[in-house]
């Protein structure tokens, strides 16, 4: 008996029920491996290559990161949004100032109440400024990058708790 | 040159982080959206992601890709092959942000971008076109006049024109004059524009080309040419060196006329100058001129021992080309086949999906150039190629023999791909006596 669509989707659903971080099933030679996102593992070998093997990837911390598994849709970035809370993204990669110029004090501050069209911070790709506004009302929550930093695509940005 | 970013993805990002690593260069890798499991990203020191799955708005996105550099640091960009490799603009921006573009001039570039200007260069240093008139004709007698100098059997085609109408192909003066009326007529119904533009009409010929590199003291050589005539639509499929079809001093002709054509123009980096052949009359003729390291340069490092890309990095780095004096020396035979996820049945549709099995050969004079891996899924977003699968052997058929026996060992499940396509190639009678021309599998595969 092959395992069907439903059946996976009622199994993920048994398992995100309980409190496991990992399974494997086999049924009937089927096998299913189910691991939640975010925990550890051993990325896929590297393909082989020609010509002599590679030198050893030097760790900073972003190669480190690189080396994490592939997680599917996660952002190269950071803290899972509580329910409640709403996440605000990086629409592009860019330099993140949190403030319109050096002599301004910050768009907000974690605590600050935001209504929707406030603006949050700017991203500066090539000396191009776009100002990223709140889409919801609410509270900061957490400011994810520091002012200056390089944010990637689809990063977070900004965790802001709903009105 | 300390930290290199490479603005590309899939196995000549892999390939160029790889020439990084033995000249102990750092390397920043991008990606986009649809590229979270590529290999590149683990294979780089760090990886950036620098937009959404289309191209335009991540691997072509020269804005995002440069701040990706200045931001992690980089002084230097390798652009691969695509995306933004032959794009004069973005040599520019990154020579304004003084980030070194490995690759030529800007200006290089944009001159043999531009075919008109690319032809009128190529001209004057000497290297032979498609003989054709210089302007068009609508009067019949002055046309024949310009077809007897350039000589049967000669193209007729619509200046105005496109997609073959108003073209046809005259064998001869005495039907010249008949096949000019209908042709100019039908131009003048199709286009609005009668007039016809004549150019020597070479049947059934083969792709070859010639890799050239230039440094920046003035030096510019050839590493030999690779012979591309199995093509579909004009997507290379097979590549191999040295080709089956070109006579010693042919071979001396044609690399020597694309060495003119670079020391010409001073050019600097990787090039490669493509050239039609006739194997009939055992003339050749320029086409065009690739600013860029090529998809299928493998199969010069096979056959001359150098590592194009270290050296693309050594000359972009100020470096004189590491080439001996008397030239580099081509030893053996080599035969790249592309592996793509394209279904051969089905008309070489693009056959995007998740890679069930994946074993490609491991074998002595075997090289597998590729990024992907058992589970990989092949994103719908760029192109076809899993990989590229590069034989030597000491000649043509030692290296075809090895090409079947490693094609016999590699298991690929899940998706389409072309691996049944070559194994037919590589056992056909005209691929053998090397009777191929570039529009060969377009009529030998009904379904191509």
């Amino acid at each position: 008996m092959p395992l069907t669509y439903k059946d996976v989707a009622e199994i993920l659903k048994i398992i995100d029920a309980s409190g496991l971080d990992e399974i494997s099933i086999e049924v009937d030679g089927a096998k299913m491996h189910v691991r939640r996102a975010g925990r550890g593992s051993a990325p896929e070998p590297l393909p082989p290559m020609a010509g002599p093997a590679p030198s050893p990837v030097r760790a900073t911390p972003a190669a480190r990161a690189a080396q994490e598994p592939a997680r599917p849709k996660a952002a190269p970035a950071t803290a899972a949004p509580q329910s409640s809370q709403h996440s605000i993204r990086a629409p592009m990669l860019g330099s993140f100032y949190r403030a319109p110029s050096p002599k301004d004090p910050p768009f907000v501050e974690v605590g600050s109440l935001v209504k929707r069209g406030d603006p949050l911070c700017l991203i500066e790709v090539m000396k191009l400024f776009t100002t990223i506004s709140a889409d919801t009302d609410g509270q900061i929550a957490q400011i994810l990058p520091a002012n200056g930093d390089l944010v990637e695509f689809d990063q977070i940005l900004f965790l802001i708790e709903s009105a | 040159m300390k930290r290199v970013l490479i603005a590309n993805r899939g196995e000549i990002a892999l390939r160029i982080i790889r020439a990084c690593r033995k000249l102990q260069l750092e390397t920043v890798a991008v990606y986009s959206q649809a590229d979270d499991n590529c290999a590149h990203i683990w294979a780089a020191d760090r990886a950036v992601r620098i937009g959404a799955a289309p191209a335009g708005k991540s691997y072509l996105d020269q804005q995002a890709i440069l701040q990706a550099a200045l931001s992690t640091e980089c002084d230097a960009v390798h652009p691969g092959y695509g995306f933004l490799s032959e794009r004069a603009e973005f040599a520019a921006k990154c020579e304004a942000e003084k980030i070194t573009f490995i690759g030529p001039s800007a200006e290089a570039i944009a001159m043999m971008g531009d075919k008109a200007e690319a032809r009128r260069t190529a001209k004057r240093f000497g290297v032979p076109l498609v003989p054709g008139s210089e302007g068009a004709f609508t009067d019949v007698k002055e046309a024949t006049k310009a077809a007897e100098s350039i000589g049967y059997p000669i193209l007729l085609k619509a200046l105005a024109g496109g997609g073959g109408r108003g073209m046809r192909v005259a064998l001869d003066a005495a039907s010249f004059a008949g096949l000019f009326q209908q042709a100019s007529s039908e131009a003048l119904a199709a286009f609005g524009d009668g007039s016809i533009y004549l150019e020597r009409f070479v049947a059934k010929v083969r792709h070859i080309e010639v890799q050239v590199f230039g440094d920046k003291h003035g030096r510019a050589v050839h590493l030999w040419e690779r012979d591309c005539s199995v093509q579909r639509r004009h997507q290379k499929l097979i590549e191999e060196g040295p080709s089956p079809v070109l006579d010693a001093s042919t071979r001396r002709a044609i690399c020597n006329a694309a060495v003119e054509l670079t020391a010409g123009i001073g050019y600097v980096g990787a090039g490669t100058v493509e050239f039609i052949y006739d194997a009939g009359t055992k003339q050749f003729f320029f086409i065009e001129m690739n600013t860029r390291i090529q998809v299928e340069h493998p199969v010069t490092e096979m056959l001359t021992g150098v590592d194009l890309v270290v050296e693309q990095l050594r000359v972009a780095a100020g470096e004189r080309l590491s080439f001996p004096k008397g030239g580099v020396k081509s030893e053996g035979h080599a035969i790249e086949l592309r592996i793509n996820a394209e279904d051969p049945s089905r008309g070489f549709a693009p056959a995007p999906g998740t890679l069930a099995k994946w074993e490609p050969p491991r074998m002595r004079d075997v090289r597998f150039d590729s990024h992907v891996y058992r589970g990989y899924s092949v994103p719908s977003y760029y192109d076809s190629l899993l990989g590229k699968l590069i034989t030597y052997g000491k000649d043509r058929k030692e290296a075809i023999a090895r090409s079947i026996l490693a094609l016999d060992s590699f298991r690929a499940e899940g998706i389409a791909t072309t691996l049944s396509f070559h194994r037919q190639v590589l056992t056909h009678p005209d691929f053998l006596d090397a009777s191929v021309h570039t529009r060969w599998v377009e009529t030998e595969f009904a379904n191509g």
